[in-house]
C-alpha cells in the first residue's frame, strides 16, 4: 500500500511538472491573423460556400458552379449542403473557420440562427458574404448578393394579372396565394412584392381570394416542401372550388408551383394561371406545354459569379462593388448588397431569355 | 504479451470505448493536417454538440427504463421559442427566462408521464404525439417566425469562462478547473482502490492504475491546456460547463441513489422490481418528466447559440440522442446503459461529424459513415454477446457495479431448460 | 373396454439428459390402440419431459432409447414430424392465437391453398364439420378471445383433428376449466377413443383420471415406477397417490425442533378477484394464521390459488382486492402496496425466479440490497461500501457459489440464485416471509441448504409460509399445512396428523373434506 501511494505522488508531480512545462507556450498571438482585408490574402486561399439544404435545383447547380468558379480563379473551394439542418450549418461554418477560410459565403437556411459562428468567422478575420438569403441580427456580415426580391414578387403579380386577363379579358377573377416557407426571410418579401400589385386589384373587387386565406401566415408552405403545397392545394379546391372558377394561383417558385398545378389536375379541374421562379428545367417544360404560366429567370450563373467576383476583389485588397446601400437592414446594420434584376419568363420571351442557357435554351424550342 | 493482456483483459478495459474515441480523434487529427485538435475546432465540437449530449443523458435514462422518447426536439423548440418570445415582449432577465424554461419542460414532462406511466400508453406513442404537437404548438406560438434572443442569453450558449487574475497567457479560470478535475480523478481512484483493497477485492497492479491515471490526466491537461489557449476572448466553454455539471450530476444519481436503481430495476425486469416495492408508475414518470427538462434545457442552449429561436429547431433531434445512447452500450430491451458511456456515444458521432467536415465530405457521406458506425458499433456489441464474450461497449463504459451482465443472453436458455425438469435431479 | 390390444406406441428405455441433470432414465411407456392413458407423477417428475421427447420438441438425437410408433421406430427431427406421423401434442398453455379467428386458428400453418392463395371457401367447410365433431356450434369467424378456456380447449382439439391425429398428447388439459367444462373435455376424449384415437393425458387430477383412464403409468424422479390396468388392478386415487409419491423422506431434511410461539399474523375472510375477470375469484374468504417460529406450509394444485393468495396479501400485487383484513401483532394493517406490506415487514419469494423475481442484468450486490435501499443510503447517497459488505456477509452465510459479489446473477445456478433472492429478502429483516416454491429448479443439496437456512429464519422467531407443490417438502418442513383448492381454503393439518394421502384428498376433492 505504502509503495502504491510512492508511486501515485510521483505522478502527480509528473502530472504538475507537465502542466507547468506547457506554460511556456502559453496563449498564441492571433492578432497577427486576424487583420481586416484591406490586405488583401493569398491566392490559393480556402474559400467557404455554406449552402442550405438541396431541395431545389438552383443550389445543386450553384454548388457546382461556386467548386468550378473558385478552382477557376485559384482558389480552394469548400462547399458544403447543410442536409442535417440549422445545426448543421452551424457547425460546418465552424469548420471552414477551423480550416482556415478567408471568406465564407453563406446561403442561410435560416439567417437569424447564426449569429454565434459569424462572430467567430469575424474574430478569425474571416469576411462573410450573403448569399441570397440576408443574414440577420447580426453585425458580422460584410455584403450581400441576391437577386432584387421584392422586384421577384412584383414581376410575379404581375404575371398573375397578366395571365389571368390573356384566358379571360374581364374579371372577376378567382385567385388563391402561396407563399414560401416562414423560416425563410425571403418568403415574405415575395409575398409582400406580389400583393404591392394584388392588393389594389382585391380592394377594388376584380380579383377574389375565394377561400378568404388571403394572410402570409395563412399561405405559408412550410420547408418549401413540395407536399404541403400540394395538400394545401388539395384542400382548397375540395372546400371553395366545388363549382366554382380558380382563374390564378400566385406560386412563390416553380416546385411549389407544379405540386399546384399536380393537384389541380389531380382534381380534374382547368389549370389555371400559375407562376413560379427560378427556372427550373420541369417547369421550363410546364411553360412550354402551356401548363405553368410563368417563371422568374434569376440566372444563378449571373448571381454565383458575382459572388465570385466579389472574393475576388478582397482577395485582391480591394472594396468589393455594390449598388445599394440603403435597403438591406438586418437588425443591426444596413448591410451593403449588390442585388441583380430578375426577369419574368413566359412562353412568349422564354426563347430569348434562356438564350444563353445550355441546359433551358434547347427546351424552348 | 502478458502485459497486453492485463491491459486488455484487466480493468483498462474499461476504458475501450474512450480509446475508441481517442482513436478517432488521431485518425482525424492526422488526416486533416493538425486541425481537429486546435482550440477554436475543440470548442466548436463541444458548444456544437452540448444540446444533442445533454439529450443523451436524459435519453439513457429513458431508454434504461425501458421506453424512448421522440418528442424531445419538438419539445426543446416549443421551450426555446416560448423562453425566447416571454423574454422579448416581457423583457425578463435572462435568469428568469432559463427558469421559466426548465419549469415549462417539467410540466411536458408531467403531461407526457402522466400518460405513460399512470395511463399505460406506450411512450413510443405519447412522445410521437408530443413530436407532432410541441412541433406545432412552436409554430403557433412563434408564428413560425425566428425570434432573436437578447445577448445576455446567449451567453449560456455562446459564452466563455472570463478572464481574471493575472495575466498568464492562459485563460486562469480554465487552468484552475483543469486542475481541479486531475486532483478530483487521482483522489478519487486512490480512495476506490483503498477501499477496494480493504474490503478484499481484486486490485488491479500498481503499474495499471498508474498508466490509466497518466493516460487520463494527460489527456484532461491537454484539454485544458487547449481550452486556456485558444483565440482571446475564448475559454472553455459555458455549455461544456453545463455539460460537466451534468454528467457528474446524472452519473451520480443513476449509480449512487435510490432513484437511479429504482430505473435500473424497473427497466431491467418491472415485475421483479414491483415486488421488491419499487413504485415503477413513479419511476417511469420521473424519467420521462426528467427527459423533457433536459429536453428544454438543450433546447435553450441551441437557442442560445443560434442567437434565435426558430420553426425548425430540433429536427431530428431526437435521433441523435438515441444513436449516441445505443452506441454508448445501452439495451434496446432496457436496463442496460449508463450516463458517461452515452455521453461518449454521442462524442464519438460529434468527432466524426466534425472530422467529416474537417474533411469536406459533403452531408450526404457523412450521413452514411454515420449510419455505418452506428451500425456497426451495436453489431459489433451483439456479435460479442452472442459468442459469450463480454459486451466490449457495455462492459468498457460500466460505471461502479451497475453493468451489463452480457452473458445472460446465452445464459438463459440452458438455465430454464434446467430449471424445469431438475426437480429429479 | 379394451377391444383391441394391438399396441399403438412403445417408447422403450428414452433417457435424456440436461447439462448436469437426468430428466428421465430408462422410461418405458406402452400404449395400446384405443386407449386413454394417464401419466401420473408430481412436478418435476418428468412427465412433460417424456411427452416432448414423443413430440419431436426434443428431435432424434438429443435422447437415447427407441420410439415405436404403429410398429416402426421412429425418429421425429421437429413437431413437424411427429404431426405428420399422427401425434399431436396439446400444451397446457393453449397454442392460440387470441385475435385471430376459431377457423384461422385451426388451419394456421396448415392452410389449404390452391394455386398459392388460401381457400377460405374448404377451410370454413372443413371448419364447420371439425367443430361439429367437437360439439361446437361457433360460428367459424368468431375471434378465439371471445370464447372462454373450455371452448378454446375444443378449438385445440378441433385443430389436432384437422392434422388426421391417431395420438393425441393432452398436458393438463383441464386445470384451467370448470367442472362442467372439464366434464365435457373428458366426454369428449372417451368419444374420441370410441372412433380409433388413442389419447396420452397429464392430469393433477386424480378423481379424473381414475374416471377416464383404461391405464395409468406412473413416473417417479425420472423413472418409471409401474404401469397400472384400471380395470383389471381395481385402481382408486389412494393407489395411485401411494405410487406417486412411495418414496422416503429420511435425511431431506436438516433436524429441526421448532420453538413456536403467539400468533401475530391472521388474514380474515380473505377474498380477490381475477385482475381481469370481475367475476372470477381467486380467493374466496379464506382464513389463516401464522405463529412466530412455525413454518406454515400451503399445499394446493397449480393453479389452486395459493401464489394469488400469497400475492394479494403482499401489498395487494396481484388481483382485485375485494373484501378481508390482515391483522398484524394484534392490529389491523392496510398493505395496499408493496411498499406498505415490505415496510410492515412482510417479505415475498416468488415461484418464478427469472420473471418475477430477479433482474438478471444485476449482479449479486445490487440484487442483495435492492428491496432494502434505504438501510444502505445515507443523506440520498447509496453507500458502496455497505452494499458491498452486505452482500459478502450473506454470501459467505449462505455459502452462495460465485467467485464474488460483481457476478451477474444471471450467470448463477438456480439454487445459487434462490439464495442470493432469500439474502435480498432476509436483508429487509422480515416478521413473516412467504416463500413461493423456494426449492423449484433446484437440485438435492441446495434444497437441503434452503431448508436450513428456513429453518433458522423461524428459530429466529419469525413466521415463514412455504407454498410448494412438492408434498415430501411440506411435510418435511412445516410445522402446520393449509390445503388449498380451486381458490378455498380447504383444511388445514398439524405436522403430526397430516399425510400426502390426507393432504392429496383435501387438495383435490373438496367435496370430501371438512
Amino acid at each position: 500500500m505504502l509503495k502504491f501511494n510512492k508511486s501515485l505522488k510521483t505522478l502527480a508531480v509528473v502530472a504538475a511538472v507537465s502542466a507547468l512545462a506547457l506554460t511556456g507556450c502559453g496563449r498564441a498571438d492571433s492578432s497577427s491573423s486576424s487583420s481586416s482585408s484591406k490586405a488583401g490574402f493569398a491566392q490559393n486561399s480556402l474559400i467557404g460556400v455554406a449552402l442550405p439544404q438541396k431541395t431545389s435545383e438552383n443550389w445543386v447547380l450553384a454548388e457546382g458552379l461556386f467548386n468550378d468558379g473558385l478552382k477557376n480563379a485559384g482558389f480552394k473551394p469548400d462547399v458544403q449542403f447543410a442536409n442535417g439542418g440549422v445545426t448543421d450549418q452551424q457547425n460546418q461554418i465552424s469548420s471552414m473557420i477551423t480550416k482556415g477560410a478567408k471568406v465564407i459565403i453563406v446561403g442561410a437556411i435560416d439567417g437569424a440562427q447564426l449569429g454565434t459562428q459569424l462572430k467567430q468567422a469575424k474574430d478569425a478575420g474571416a469576411t462573410i458574404i450573403a448569399y441570397d438569403r440576408l443574414l440577420l441580427n447580426t453585425p458580422n456580415v460584410d455584403y450581400y448578393v441576391a437577386y432584387d426580391n421584392r422586384k421577384v414578387g412584383q414581376l410575379q403579380g404581375q404575371a398573375l394579372l397578366d395571365g389571368m386577363k390573356k384566358k379571360k379579358a374581364t374579371g372577376p377573377y378567382n385567385i388563391e396565394l402561396f407563399a414560401g416557407s416562414p423560416d425563410d426571410a425571403n418568403a415574405k418579401v415575395f409575398f409582400q412584392g406580389a400583393m404591392d400589385v394584388l392588393q389594389p386589384k382585391i380592394d377594388d373587387g376584380t380579383v377574389k381570394i375565394v377561400s378568404g386565406q388571403k394572410s402570409f401566415e395563412q399561405a405559408v408552405t412550410q420547408g418549401w416542401k413540395a407536399e404541403n403545397a400540394q395538400k394545401r392545394m388539395d384542400t382548397l379546391l375540395a372546400s371553395s372550388y366545388s363549382n366554382t372558377e380558380l382563374d390564378g394561383v400566385l406560386s412563390p417558385n416553380d416546385t411549389l408551383a407544379r405540386a399546384i398545378i399536380t393537384s389541380v389536375k389531380a382534381a380534374g379541374k382547368p389549370i389555371p394561371t400559375v407562376t413560379g421562379q427560378d427556372s427550373e428545367v420541369e417547369s421550363v417544360k410546364s411553360i412550354m406545354a402551356g401548363e405553368q404560366y410563368s417563371t422568374i429567370n434569376k440566372d444563378t450563373t449571373a448571381l454565383v459569379n458575382q459572388a465570385i467576383t466579389m472574393v475576388k476583389d478582397l482577395q485582391a485588397g480591394n472594396t468589393p462593388k455594390i449598388n445599394d446601400d440603403k435597403q438591406y437592414n438586418n437588425g443591426v446594420k444596413v448591410v451593403p448588397a449588390y442585388l441583380l434584376t430578375p426577369q419574368i419568363v413566359t412562353k412568349e420571351n422564354a426563347a430569348q431569355q434562356y438564350a444563353n442557357d445550355k441546359t433551358l435554351e434547347p427546351l424552348t424550342k | 504479451m502478458n502485459a497486453l493482456k492485463q491491459i486488455l483483459g484487466g480493468n483498462t478495459r474499461q476504458f475501450g470505448m474512450i480509446f475508441a474515441l481517442v482513436f478517432l480523434v488521431v485518425f482525424f487529427q492526422i488526416m486533416t493536417g493538425g486541425l481537429t485538435l486546435t482550440p477554436d475546432n475543440v470548442i466548436n465540437l463541444f458548444n456544437g454538440n452540448a444540446y444533442v449530449l445533454i439529450l443523451a443523458i436524459g435519453m439513457v435514462l429513458v431508454i434504461i427504463a425501458g421506453h424512448i422518447d421522440l418528442s424531445v426536439g419538438s419539445v426543446a423548440a416549443f421551450v426555446g421559442i416560448v423562453v425566447a418570445l416571454t423574454m422579448r415582449d416581457w423583457h425578463l432577465p435572462w435568469y428568469v427566462g432559463i427558469l421559466m424554461g426548465l419549469v415549462l419542460g417539467a410540466l411536458i414532462g408531467a403531461w407526457q408521464g402522466f400518460w405513460v406511466a399512470y395511463v399505460g400508453i406506450p411512450a413510443f406513442i405519447v412522445t410521437l404525439a408530443g413530436m407532432l404537437l410541441f412541433r406545432g404548438a412552436n409554430q403557433a406560438v412563434g408564428h413560425s417566425n425566428t425570434i432573436p434572443v437578447g445577448a445576455d442569453f446567449q451567453y449560456i450558449g455562446a459564452g466563455y469562462l472570463p478572464e481574471i487574475g493575472p495575466n498568464t497567457g492562459y485563460n486562469n479560470l480554465t487552468l484552475l478547473i483543469g486542475v481541479i478535475v486531475v486532483v478530483a480523478i487521482i483522489i478519487g481512484e486512490l480512495r476506490a482502490r483503498k477501499a477496494k483493497a480493504e474490503l478484499g477485492g481484486e486490485i488491479s497492479p500498481v503499474w495499471v492504475t498508474v498508466a490509466k491515471l497518466v493516460l487520463i490526466c494527460a489527456v484532461v491537461l491537454y484539454a485544458t491546456y487547449l481550452f486556456a489557449t485558444g483565440r482571446p476572448g475564448t475559454s472553455f466553454p459555458i455549455p461544456g460547463i453545463i455539460l460537466g455539471v451534468l454528467v457528474l450530476f446524472y452519473g451520480f444519481v443513476s449509480s449512487r441513489t435510490v432513484v437511479g436503481r429504482h430505473v435500473y430495476a424497473v427497466g431491467g425486469n418491472r415485475h421483479a422490481a414491483e415486488l421488491s416495492g419499487v413504485q415503477s408508475k413513479k419511476v417511469n414518470f420521473l424519467v420521462i418528466m426528467n427527459m423533457s427538462i433536459l429536453a428544454g434545457l438543450a433546447g435553450m442552449i441551441f437557442v442560445a447559440r443560434s442567437n434565435a429561436s426558430g420553426p425548425f429547431d430540433g429536427t431530428g433531434w431526437e435521433l441523435d440522442a438515441i444513436a449516441a445512447v445505443f452506441i454508448g452500450g445501452a439495451a434496446v430491451s432496457g436496463g442496460v446503459g449508463t450516463v458517461v458511456g452515452s455521453v461518449i456515444g454521442g462524442l464519438v458521432m460529434a468527432v466524426l461529424n466534425n472530422g467529416l467536415q474537417l474533411l469536406g465530405a459533403g452531408a450526404d457521406q457523412t450521413q452514411i459513415i454515420k449510419g455505418l458506425v452506428l451500425l456497426a458499433a451495436v453489431a459489433f456489441d451483439v456479435f460479442n454477446k452472442s459468442q459469450g464474450k463480454p459486451s466490449f461497449i457495455g462492459l468498457l463504459t460500466r460505471g461502479k457495479g451497475k453493468a451489463a451482465s452480457p452473458e445472460v443472453t446465452a445464459d438463459v436458455v440452458p438455465n430454464s431448460t434446467s430449471e424445469t425438469i431438475s426437480h429429479s435431479a | 373396454m379394451v377391444p383391441t390390444s394391438a399396441v399403438i406406441l412403445e417408447m422403450n428405455s428414452i433417457t435424456k439428459e440436461f447439462p448436469g441433470v437426468k430428466a428421465l432414465s430408462e422410461v418405458s411407456l406402452q400404449v395400446k390402440a384405443n386407449e386413454i392413458h394417464a401419466i401420473c407423477g408430481e412436478n418435476g417428475a418428468g412427465k412433460s419431459t417424456l411427452m416432448k421427447v414423443l413430440s419431436g420438441v426434443y428431435p432424434y438425437g438429443t435422447y437415447t432409447g427407441d420410439i415405436v410408433y404403429q410398429g416402426n421406430i421412429c425418429q421425429f427431427k421437429d413437431i413437424r414430424a411427429s404431426e405428420a406421423a399422427g401425434i399431436v401434442i396439446i400444451h397446457q398453455e393453449l397454442a392460440l392465437i387470441p385475435e385471430l379467428s376459431i377457423m384461422e386458428n385451426i388451419f394456421l400453418g396448415n392452410e389449404p391453398t390452391r394455386f398459392g392463395v388460401i381457400n377460405w371457401r374448404e377451410a370454413r367447410r372443413r371448419t364447420i364439420e371439425l367443430l361439429a365433431r367437437v360439439g361446437l356450434a361457433d360460428d367459424p369467424d368468431t375471434p378465439v378471445k371471445e370464447i372462454g378456456v373450455g371452448k378454446q380447449q375444443l378449438v385445440e382439439i378441433a385443430k389436432a383433428l384437422n392434422k388426421s391425429v391417431k395420438l393425441l398428447i393432452l398436458d393438463e388439459p383441464t386445470a384451467a376449466l370448470n367442472e362442467s367444462d372439464s366434464a365435457h373435455l373428458l366426454d369428449l376424449i372417451r368419444g374420441l377413443k370410441s372412433k380409433g384415437i388413442s389419447s396420452i393425458m397429464i392430469s393433477h387430477k386424480l378423481n379424473e383420471i381414475e374416471a377416464v383412464a383404461d391405464a395409468i403409468t406412473i413416473i417417479r424422479d425420472g423413472k418409471t415406477v409401474e404401469t397400472l390396468d384400471v380395470a383389471a388392478d381395481g385402481v382408486d386415487e389412494d393407489r395411485i397417490i401411494k405410487g406417486m409419491v412411495g418414496r422416503t423422506l429420511e435425511s431431506r431434511f436438516p433436524d429441526h425442533t421448532p420453538t413456536i410461539g403467539e400468533v401475530f399474523f391472521e388474514v380474515k375472510n380473505w377474498t380477490v378477484a381475477h385482475p381481469q375477470i370481475a367475476d372470477r375469484l381467486v380467493c374466496k374468504g379464506s382464513n389463516f394464521n401464522v405463529r412466530r417460529g412455525e413454518i406454515v406450509g400451503f399445499a394446493g394444485l397449480m393453479g389452486a390459488g395459493r401464489t394469488e393468495l400469497a400475492r394479494s396479501v403482499f401489498g395487494r400485487s396481484y388481483g382485485k382486492y375485494l373484501s378481508g383484513q390482515i391483522i398484524k401483532d394484534g392490529k389491523e394493517v392496510q398493505l395496499r402496496t408493496v411498499s406498505q406490506a415490505i415496510n410492515a415487514g412482510l417479505g415475498y419469494v416468488t415461484e418464478d425466479r427469472k420473471t418475477l423475481g430477479l433482474n438478471l442484468l444485476d449482479d449479486i450486490k445490487a440484487t442483495t440490497v435492492s428491496a432494502a435501499l434505504k438501510k444502505i443510503t445515507h443523506n440520498m447517497v447509496i453507500n458502496d461500501d455497505e452494499e458491498y459488505n452486505v452482500a459478502e456477509d450473506y454470501r459467505k452465510q449462505l455459502r452462495t457459489k460465485a467467485p464474488n459479489v460483481d457476478e451477474g446473477v444471471g450467470k448463477l445456478s438456480g439454487g445459487n440464485q434462490q439464495k442470493v433472492v432469500l439474502a435480498k429478502w432476509m436483508f429487509t429483516d422480515p416478521d413473516l416471509l412467504i416463500l413461493d416454491e423456494p426449492t423449484r429448479g433446484i437440485d438435492v443439496g441446495a434444497k437441503y441448504e434452503i431448508y436450513g437456512i428456513i429453518q433458522k429464519l423461524a428459530d429466529a422467531g419469525k413466521g415463514v409460509i412455504v407454498i410448494s407443490s412438492e408434498l415430501p417438502e411440506l411435510l418435511g418442513l412445516s410445522d402446520r399445512i393449509y390445503t388449498i383448492f380451486e381458490g378455498a381454503i380447504t383444511g388445514v393439518l398439524n405436522k403430526d396428523e397430516a399425510s400426502q394421502e390426507s393432504l392429496m384428498k383435501l387438495m383435490t376433492a373438496a367435496k370430501k373434506s371438512a
